[in-house]
């Protein structure tokens, strides 16, 4: 029933990931560049599919693996380090391009670790530890990768353009994404097969920061463009 | 293993334990794990206490939250102040340390311990404990979370509803719900992204109907398919997107739209309005197409048109002069006035124009300038089929044209060459090539024939006793006046025509016709006209230059009075020229009646129809 349930959200979420899906993200010839709400939109629904995704991965592993949901292993996040506005006021009072930064440090982050989050959960599949839903989280293991990967992207070309529209109060530098390259990732979680356990710490923290990065883009949308949307 | 597990924890209430031995007793698979748990419960007490625990953490606005306990069945843990609060913050800082703090608020009233902004912090793990007043007892169960997971957004406010519109049969409509975010979400911000999920139901029903969740937020949802004449309710609730957890209905509001009944009246009289409207169009077509030929000659009253006896009226459309010169020429049009169609079969009121057609070769422009009077008159032309002057005594050899009207005009007589007048005369009357050849050319141009016409339309004067006709020309005057309207247009025609001719070599002069060549020919044949005297040609000598005026050879600076010759009523088409010009032929010089004027009549064949009516024919001819 419910393996049936998240196969009809995952249908759901590339439905929606076509009808979303940029006709030209990258300034083609003859493509007219988007606007800044254009990117902003795309921006919103990679994150919110993304954040779906994560919630999907964590809460099937939650229900087939331990029957409490509150039952929460590690509380560290290898991300802890970023700081994170963790209240609204703190996110209201942040600047603009400090934002960005920490979107983008945010997204940079996990990318290694989501690669290996999929290798391992392929080897389980091979090793006959899971059945039908390890094969179905490393689809969306694989899946949330390239989401946020394209999802760094855009943020990326917002903020470009963000920044050439005037956005920002301050000229600072938007943080490049090699920089967002965390060296505490590789150590943080062990090389090679993760444990269950383990997985499960990292899709908590997976889904943790994907919430994080919805919110701050909303934030940050809200206050670039207060529009009908906000 | 898990369903175990979970029935174990299901059965830590006793009603959950009755629920559990009914459904037991009903569904027949359950016994061994009934007979398992049922073990299992005796292993623990009885009357196993409840824990004092969480009931609920909620957060409204992301900004704070509560949280609720309850003390289980622990009755002396109900008062206020005996079980106390402590929370764990998971900080970024201190991941390892942990340290518990006492709730900032209690709320004893509704066992609610509550955390302000101060003291909420998002993405950030909390574990909740409930501990005994003198903090020795501590009940197992943590309540962890993180704030963003246990947020449910306030029902919106400030419901409205609009009808949208009424289905064609008037029994459906569709409505419009508006709402409000609720004021405690922040949603101008950005902070919370609140999506709607609006439910309907008939006022007496039970059953709900939701609307699905919206995937994007919106203040207004439409609701499709109500029915008329029932009362609906409606309320709505909040959830944060895509999370699970929703908020408290909102107060219900309630929709009824009742019938319209003007509605069926007014559409019956405009049906019927349009009804009648369709009935009169059809009526007023129905006349239009049965009336139509006389309505036809009403608004459009016939344009006369020219109009060719004999001649298919397709041919006078603009084009096709090649086709009418031919017809013209090659004597179609007269060698059969009966043979040839008749083209107007249905207009009899139709006025002709009629041609005299040239029985001479097709095409070639000096036979065509011979006209039937020379035919009447030229019995001294020679045998080639020419106009008219073949061998004198033979009147089928002449041809002669001329109609015979009414003797309206007196005094007019065109006075032709008859078989009986001397030779000189008939030598002078004809013309042609041959003769040409003998006479003085009229000018250095004259061509092959030298003959000018007289009218195709001559008044017979007199009929001979041998059969011939007197002919007399038309008057100046009456011609003049009752020149036809084709005859102005042949006029410019023949200024054009005439125009031409002086560019070129005329093929032939109407040394009548021009001054000095008048005067040249003055000892010559008056073209024109077999026995005109020289006294009548002087007299008439003015009249060329009269006649010049309206003649298509004419010279322009011939300035003579008009007053003199008689013009004949009518003037022979002399040609169909190129230029699409009708040439006329020269109306007859008034002679003196000395000659009297026999008339050859043309030969049958060539005779046009209409010049002579059966009648005079039979007079006419020998």
């Amino acid at each position: 029933m419910k393996r049936v349930s998240f196969l009809v959200v995952m249908l759901a979420q590339l439905l929606l990931s076509v009808a979303s899906a940029p006709i030209c993200a990258y300034g083609q010839t003859g493509c007219p560049l988007p606007t800044l709400a254009d990117l902003f939109d795309r921006v919103m629904q990679q994150s919110s599919r993304m954040h779906g995704i994560s919630s999907d991965l964590q809460s099937q592993f939650e229900h087939y693996l331990f029957p409490s949901k509150n039952m929460l292993g590690k509380w560290k996040c290898h991300t802890h380090d970023i700081l994170t506005p963790g209240n609204k006021q703190n996110a209201q009072n942040i600047d603009r391009e400090q934002l960005t930064e920490v979107i983008l440090r945010l997204l940079g982050a996990w990318g290694d670790p989501l690669s290996q989050l999929h290798q391992s959960m392929r080897q389980d599949h091979n090793k006959n530890h899971g059945r039908d839903f390890s094969h179905s989280s490393s689809n969306k293991a694989l899946e949330m990768s390239d989401v946020m990967q394209e999802l760094r992207d855009g943020v990326l070309k917002m903020a470009e353009k963000m920044k050439l529209q005037g956005a920002f109060s301050n000229a600072v530098a938007v943080v490049q994404p090699e920089e967002a390259r965390h060296s505490s990732a590789f150590a943080f979680y062990k090389r090679g097969t993760l444990s269950l356990l383990d997985h499960n710490d990292l899709l908590y923290c997976l889904r943790r920061d994907s919430d994080k990065v919805k919110n701050y883009l909303r934030i940050l949308q809200c206050s670039t463009l207060p529009g009908l949307e906000c | 293993m898990t369903l175990r597990a979970n029935i174990m924890a299901a059965a830590s209430s006793p009603s959950s334990s009755l629920l559990l031995l009914l459904l037991t007793s009903s569904s027949p698979w359950l016994p061994s794990l009934t007979l398992a748990y049922v073990s299992d419960w005796h292993h623990m007490t009885p009357s196993a206490p409840v824990e004092p625990h969480f009931t609920e953490c909620i957060s409204r606005d992301q900004v704070t939250f509560s949280c609720w306990w309850s003390p289980g069945s622990f009755h002396n843990l109900t008062d206020p102040g005996m079980l106390k609060v402590y929370y764990q913050k998971r900080d970024i800082d201190s991941p390892t340390k942990t340290e518990w703090k006492e709730c900032p608020e209690y709320f004893h009233s509704r066992r609610e311990c509550f955390f302000d902004r101060n003291h909420t912090v998002i993405w950030t793990p909390y574990c909740l404990q409930l501990r005994s007043r003198d903090n020795i007892t501590y009940f197992n169960t943590d309540y962890c979370f993180t704030v963003e997971n246990i947020v449910r957004p306030d029902p919106p406010v400030s419901l409205n509803w609009t009808c949208l519109n009424v289905s064609p049969s008037g029994l459906n409509y569709d409505v419009m719900v508006m709402w409000e975010p609720p004021p405690s979400a922040d949603v101008s911000v950005g902070w919370m992204n609140v999506v709607y999920e609006v439910q309907y139901r008939e006022r007496n029903s039970s059953n709900w109907e939701t609307l699905e969740v919206q995937l994007e937020p919106q203040t207004q949802q439409t609701i499709y398919g109500l029915h008329l004449d029932k009362e609906y309710e409606v309320h709505i609730r909040c959830s944060m997107k895509a999370f699970s957890k929703f908020g408290e209905f909102s107060e219900s509001i309630f929709i009824q739209v009742s019938e319209i009944p003007t509605k069926d009246s007014f559409s019956l009289l405009t049906l019927v309005i349009v009804l009648a409207i369709v009935a009169a169009a059809i009526l007023i077509m129905w006349i239009v197409v049965s009336q139509q030929h006389r309505l036809m000659v009403i608004l459009l009253p016939p344009v006369p048109v020219p109009k060719i006896k004999g001649v298919d009226p397709e041919l006078l459309k603009k084009g096709k002069l090649d086709e009418l010169n031919f017809i013209l020429s090659s004597g179609d049009l007269v060698s059969g006035p009966m043979y040839s169609p008749d083209f107007y079969q249905d207009e009899p009121w139709v006025e002709f124009i009629e041609v005299d057609v040239k029985d001479s070769d097709a095409g070639e422009k000096e036979d065509i300038q011979a006209s039937d009077t020379e035919r009447l008159l030229g019995g001294s032309q020679p045998a080639r089929h020419r106009v008219g002057c073949s061998n004198v005594p033979s009147f089928p050899d002449r041809e002669c044209a001329y109609d015979l009207n009414g003797p309206a005009e007196d005094g007019t007589t065109l006075n032709c060459m008859l078989p009986g007048q001397p030779d000189d005369r008939l030598a002078s009357l004809c013309v042609d090539s041959e003769r040409g050849e003998r006479l003085p050319v009229p000018s250095q141009t004259s061509g092959p024939q030298t003959w000018v016409n007289t009218d195709f339309y001559a008044q017979v004067s007199n009929v001979m006793p041998f059969g011939g006709v007197v002919l007399s020309p038309g008057q100046q005057l009456r011609t003049q006046e009752g020149a036809p309207a084709s005859n102005e247009d042949v006029k410019e025609a023949n200024k054009k025509s005439q125009e031409k001719n002086k560019q070129k070599e005329p093929q032939f002069q109407l040394p009548v016709l021009e001054p000095d060549t008048v005067s040249r020919t003055q000892q010559m044949i008056p073209p024109l006209y077999c026995s005109i005297p020289a006294e009548s040609y002087q007299s008439a000598e003015p009249q060329p230059a009269a006649e010049a005026s309206r003649s298509p050879y004419d010279s322009p600076d011939s300035p003579q009075a008009q007053h003199f010759s008689p013009v004949a009523d009518y003037t022979v088409v002399q040609e169909l020229d190129s230029q699409r010009g009708v040439l006329l032929d020269p109306p007859s010089l008034q002679s003196a009646s000395s000659c009297l004027s026999q008339h050859p009549l043309k030969s049958v064949h060539a005779l046009p129809t209409g010049y002579v009516t059966p009648d005079l024919q039979g007079v006419l001819l020998p």
